[in-house]
């Protein structure tokens, strides 16, 4: 059974509002100091828990649990952190990586069809907060892989490149799965294709 | 629905989402357990960047075999070269099997305070500093009940 993931209502802060209170912690961090990464948790877990609960199709235990690991593999890297990019988008693409790996680890069918009958029933445009639901509710039902190619896609804002290169598929097979997802989802949203 | 609105709505997902519990409990825990577990190579890197990390597991070694030791041989007769010992030391018991793990202890303790004046916050400093001090009260303690 699927929890979906409270969503709070408020736009995503940009990576870099954060960054300039990163520093001096990711190097006391990075040294040994688990304060510093505390902090550094409180200041990222939303950010970083709402990409994996989307990529997590809204299955609340399992986005928490990601969040979890992808916490502790950063501790694990920042000694290596170089600096060459805001810790916040470090932090997010270490994040997802957490996610894609586990995916290619569950062998998930690269090109699974969704049954449809347990996609929600048909509804309006979605905007207002249920409809939302709705639609979270139908990302959640779409194929593994099929979802994350949508979610990176479409809400993230990926590039076919980068999506192919993270999840090992050609730049082809990314389109064929966003094109399809895209598909499954208008369907239950109740959108002719 | 057209293109523009479509991408515009799946943006609008694109939402800090916070955890339904406090995530901080469980991943400090696996940071604790990560930190204790380290691999032997991992270990070696840690032992040499951070040298007081080795000097804090000779001590425990040391205490734990100059505890064994005084144990089992309650009975034998004190050794006397603790002058030497003593000038190393600003503690150290009589009985040579335990001047050992004194000596080392208090070493360990000088260099945790060293390093703690470089990181006089760090909190793995101060846990193995107030271990280091415990290890050195059961020291005591022992060396008091062998009299």
């Amino acid at each position: 059974m699927i929890a979906a993931c409270p969503a709070t209502d408020r736009s995503m802060p940009p990576a870099s509002a954060a960054a300039d209170h990163d520093t001096d912690d990711v190097h006391a961090a990075a040294a040994g100091d688990r304060l510093a990464f505390q902090r550094l948790y409180r200041r990222h877990v939303e950010r970083i828990h709402g990409a994996l609960c989307r990529l997590a199709g809204y299955d609340h235990a399992r986005a928490e649990d990601l969040t979890q690991e992808a916490f502790v593999r950063a501790w694990q890297k920042l000694p290596g952190f170089r600096h060459e990019s805001a810790f916040g988008t470090w932090l997010y693409r270490l994040a997802i990586n957490v996610a894609l790996m586990e995916l290619r680890a569950r062998r998930a069918d690269p090109v699974g069809y969704v049954d449809e009958d347990k996609l929600p029933e048909h509804g309006e445009t979605p905007f207002c907060a249920a409809e939302r639901e709705e639609l979270e509710r139908a990302i959640g039902k779409l194929p593994p892989r099929a979802r994350a190619v949508l979610v990176l896609h479409d809400i993230e804002g990926w590039r076919h490149e980068e999506i192919g290169s993270e999840l090992d598929m050609a730049v082809g097979t990314s389109k064929a799965q966003l094109h399809r997802a895209r598909q499954l989802l208008r369907r239950a949203l109740g959108e002719t294709p | 629905m057209n293109e523009f609105e479509w991408r515009q709505q799946m943006r609008s997902l694109r939402q800090p989402i916070e955890p339904g519990r406090d995530l901080w409990g469980a991943i400090d825990a696996a940071l604790e357990a990560h930190d204790g577990n380290l691999t032997a190579p991992q270990a070696a890197r840690h032992a040499t960047r951070q040298p007081w990390l080795l000097a804090a597991a000779l001590a425990s070694a040391f205490l734990l075999a100059g505890g064994i030791g005084l144990r089992l041989h309650r009975n034998a007769t004190t050794a006397t070269d603790g002058a030497t010992a003593l000038a190393k030391s600003a503690w150290n018991p009589s009985d040579p099997r335990l001047s050992g793990a004194a000596i080392e202890l208090d070493a360990a303790r000088l260099e945790l305070q060293q390093a703690m004046q470089q990181s006089p916050h760090s909190p793995a400093l101060q846990r193995l500093l107030a271990r280091t001090e415990q290890q050195q009260t059961q020291l005591r303690h022992l060396v008091h009940e062998a009299g």
